[in-house]
């Protein structure tokens, strides 16, 4: 355990280079929000890159610096609903689990090893398959992956926490079920939660672009990474680059998210006990 | 066997053969609550699927309600439903018209192939390379590996698959693209999926070969005298397989989510080009059966690592014995 701990996340280059590119990120999509991703130029299709065009244009002569960066606050948008969802249904879950006795363990905690035993994309497929794209089925399909994680977490946590000798007080004093559970086992949950939250919005924003790319994802003309990645494969040879800035976004923002969590679980593992 | 061992292993087997069974009933009571959420009529729909969207008239709908039951109860048509998937009938096709089984089998086929090489592959990578990092924590290889592995679990598949592309088909030209029909053709796909499993088995490895060498039975077999090698094959291995072989059927999920945008990538006629394929057709059948196939073999092999790591590990067999 110690040596995991100690890993080159807890040094600090990694770290400084996740914030770094957090920041250059966000002026950057600052910068270029105000170009359109929509308007199309068919004369002026497949172009290299150029001063107008800093990341060329795709197959419709769009932009495609404006529609990485437009795409940016959609893909994060829907990634962080779906993990502040499934972590809010599945910490209730899991202090219900731990707390309100055996049935309600054993159902709960069933529920969740059926879901745990379906490979997640799978839900989200059929759900976005059958309701036809869009951001509804994508939202349901993701957070009904996510959330057993979150339940299974928190309530062992809980279990542990409700056998320390504070919470035995605090029952025993008449404190009603809430008031422990929110006082007392609700906030070692969430420290330990963070990490999987942040884990969850890197495997979240992998999964919107992963349905995108499938074609089952947000309509288009929807600047999205996943759909601008597939519509350019065939002009793989011809547009290296406007093929590539997609790709890189996707990877910077996964990356940046699990750098993030990383560094909230090495500042966590290394407060006392 | 035994008859211990025989009621061992079916402790072991009878949950997960459950989970098997309950998991089909849910997700084909998904699929059909999902067709019948659709908005419209899902006798028009067939009847689209089946003639073509130009052709359709009331009267071929009318046909197929009448024929499919359609004007019946829903519940009624979820009990049939039901039957027939219990007796192993998936209905055709509504593209084809060619039975779902024949179908599920055949595309089924190609992507076991491909998983299994793909999932080999990634052994082939991750245990040298997770061994290694995990004899010296902290050395360059362990170092160089976890940014190896960090930078490839921030990657998405296709953009792994379209890397390899752009470098071995279309700038070296060592490799065909994609589709398949040689052996050749499924090098980069495999290669593809590998990676993406390698990112997350070789940090496991490498912290199951860590734990195990600092372990204080392998420090007890150094000072009966056994040298480190012969110490760690006699009792670091099979420590260290257990988490190894664990994580190994959980990475299942991954390579499901893998071989779906492996296949659409690379135009490899598998399960999960098939999958695609027919939800974007809305061809209900075919995809019933096909997450069917894939929800059946995910239990399966979780099952299989269950049996694996119970033969590993003795101390668990006589845990679940008592």
């Amino acid at each position: 355990m110690m040596a995991s701990t100690k890993t080159w996340t807890a040094r600090r280059p990694t770290r400084m280079a996740g914030i770094l590119i957090c920041g250059l990120l966000i002026v950057a999509a600052w910068a270029a929000l105000t170009l359109d991703p929509l308007s199309q130029d068919l004369m002026k299709a497949l172009e290299p890159p150029s001063l107008a065009h800093p990341l060329g244009t795709d197959h419709l002569g769009r932009d495609v610096l404006a529609r990485v960066v437009h795409a940016a606050p959609r893909s994060l948008g829907i990634a962080l609903v779906c993990v502040t969802g499934a972590a809010g249904l599945g910490i209730a879950l899991g202090l219900v689990a731990a707390y309100a006795g055996r049935l309600a363990d054993i159902c709960i905690m069933r529920l969740c090893d059926l879901l745990l035993a379906l490979p997640g994309i799978l839900l989200a497929l059929l759900l976005a398959g059958f309701l036809g794209g869009g951001i509804i089925p994508m939202l349901i399909g993701i957070k009904v992956a996510l959330w057993p994680q979150f339940t299974r977490m928190s309530r062992s946590v809980a279990l542990g926490v409700l056998n320390e000798p504070h919470v035995e007080a605090a029952r025993l004093a008449g404190f009603p079920a809430h008031t422990i559970l929110l006082r007392h086992v609700l906030p070692p949950v969430l420290r330990q939660t963070v990490c999987l939250a942040s884990l969850g919005t890197g495997a979240a924003v992998m999964s919107i672009s992963a349905l995108g790319f499938l074609g089952l994802g947000l309509k288009p003309p929807t600047p999205e990474w996943g759909s601008m990645t597939s519509e350019l494969i065939p002009y793989l040879a011809d547009a290296p680059v406007q093929m590539a800035a997609p790709c890189v976004a996707i990877f910077l923002t996964v990356l940046t998210v699990s750098v993030l969590g990383e560094f909230v679980l090495a500042r966590r593992t290394r407060l006392p006990r | 066997m035994s008859v211990s061992e025989a009621r061992l292993l079916w402790a072991v087997a009878a949950p997960r053969l459950w989970q098997a069974l309950i998991t089909g009933w849910l997700l084909a009571t998904l699929c059909f609550a999902l067709t019948h959420a659709l908005p419209g009529d899902v006798a028009l729909r067939v009847a689209a699927a089946r003639i073509g969207d130009d052709r359709v008239t009331a009267e071929a709908a009318e046909r197929i309600r009448q024929e499919e039951g359609l004007g019946l109860s829903v519940l009624t048509q979820y009990g049939t439903w039901m039957m027939r998937l219990a007796q192993g009938d998936l209905g055709r096709s509504l593209v084809t018209g060619t039975p779902v089984l024949a179908e599920i089998t055949n595309h089924g086929r190609y992507t076991l192939v491909l998983g299994t090489v793909g999932w080999l592959l990634s052994y082939l990578i991750a245990l040298p390379l997770g061994f290694w990092a995990g004899c010296w924590p902290g050395g360059v290889v362990d170092r160089l590996s976890m940014g190896f592995a960090v930078v490839l679990a921030s990657l998405p598949t296709f953009l792994v698959g379209i890397g390899l592309i752009s470098a071995f088909a279309l700038t070296l030209h060592w490799l065909p693209p994609a589709g398949f029909k040689t052996g050749a053709h499924m090098v980069l796909p495999a290669l593809t999926l590998a990676l993406g499993l390698a990112a997350y088995s070789m940090r496991i490895v490498r912290n199951a070969v860590v734990e195990v060498r600092q372990a204080f039975y392998l420090t007890f077999a150094r000072i009966r005298g056994h040298s480190s090698v012969g110490a760690f094959l006699h009792h670091g291995v099979r420590n260290a397989a257990i988490p190894i072989v664990t994580f190994a059927a959980l990475q299942f999920a991954y390579l499901v989510d893998g071989f779906v945008i492996v296949e659409t990538l690379f135009n490899y006629p598998g399960l999960g080009d098939l999958l695609v394929r027919s939800l974007l057709a809305r061809d209900v059948p075919v995809v019933v059966g096909a997450a069917l196939l894939i929800g059946w073999t995910y239990a399966l092999i979780n099952l299989a690592a269950d049996l694996a790591c119970l033969k590993l590990d003795p101390r668990r067999s006589m845990r679940e014995a008592a």
